[in-house]
């Protein structure tokens, strides 16, 4: 069984989550110029690497950031938006 | 016009077995399924009860801690834990900033919350429509091995703790309280998979030679 640590919840399998994406930093719509903002409304990074992704823990409703690892599959460390620096 | 009646959420699955139904807290709830010995045999080894009944309010937002301690609530200190009240109620805290609070048959401090106004930002009301259950027994462990994907046993439910979960694939909140002198645990989920819950639970629970109980066991009524 796949697990993983949500920040508030603990140690569950992978079964009780969703994965929400790559988090990724957005330009400012209001600044940035046409190519950019295409950039980052169509383009994505799938070379592996660590990567720093959206995940759901459904049954407690907690959205996370997971720092993943995409060429190893493994999870480097988790935390709540905001809050890495506790980590 | 016929007035509407309120009916727990899992009263479908209960009728096939024609239970002795009552109205509580505005609910039709099943008030027992069988003699109070049987209830009782079972309680012991292992059942389950439905308690949808129970009046519940939900809160959240980051001044929602400190608008529920300016209404008197005691609260757990930390996230994923509960607490009750002197009156009985029972408050969880379901992460940083949400709470559930739930009342017994006896007491209002539910009704008194929603009365309460909110006159501050970053509090929010939650409007919960939960199937709760209580089961109990000494079979436990081997039900909760069947449908949950956590090891229940040990500390993990211990020292006022809860855990949200997904049992039999639904997300529920769980935890373990003594109530009337018995450990039971309670689980709570959303009110629309509580039939599916029922079932589920129900048909591992007689496979180990339970059964249901009705909301009579655990709370007399007048």
């Amino acid at each position: 069984m796949k697990l993983l640590e949500c920040p508030i919840n603990g140690i569950r399998p992978l079964s009780e989550f969703t994965y929400g994406g790559e988090y990724r930093d957005m330009p400012n719509p209001d600044t940035c110029s046409d190519k950019e903002w295409a950039a980052y409304v169509h383009y994505r990074n799938g070379a592996p690497g660590v990567k720093k992704e959206w995940w759901y823990h459904g049954p407690s409703g907690t959205w996370f950031i997971a720092e993943r690892d995409t060429m190893a599959d493994k999870v480097i460390r988790t935390y709540i938006a905001g809050q890495e620096e506790a980590k | 016009m016929q007035d509407a009646v309120l009916m727990s959420p899992v009263a479908f699955a209960h009728a096939l077995r024609k239970p002795v139904n009552g109205e509580v807290n505005g609910m039709e709830t099943a008030l027992s399924f069988d003699a109070a010995d049987v209830e009782a045999k079972r309680s012991q080894t292992l059942s389950i009860c439905d308690v949808s009944n129970l009046n519940r309010f939900g809160v959240k937002g980051p001044q929602a801690a400190n608008w529920l301690q300016a209404a008197g609530i005691k609260l757990p200190g930390t996230t994923n834990s509960w607490t009750p009240q002197d009156n009985g109620s029972l408050v969880m805290r379901l992460g940083n900033t949400e709470f559930l609070l739930e009342d017994q048959p006896e007491n209002d401090l539910t009704g008194m919350l929603n009365d309460t106004a909110v006159n501050e930002g970053g509090v929010h009301k939650v409007l919960r429509n939960d199937a709760a259950f209580i089961v109990s027994g000494e079979l436990t462990p081997a039900l909760f091995s069947e449908v949950c994907a956590i090891d229940l046993e040990g500390a993990t439910l211990e020292e006022n703790r809860l855990v949200m979960t997904v049992i039999a694939g639904v997300s529920a909140t769980l935890l373990k309280q003594t109530l009337n002198g018995q450990s039971v645990y309670r689980i709570w989920c959303d009110g629309t998979f509580g039939p599916y819950l029922w079932k589920t639970l129900l048909g591992i629970i007689e496979e180990q030679g339970g059964g249901p109980v009705g909301f009579n066991f655990y709370y007399k009524l007048n």
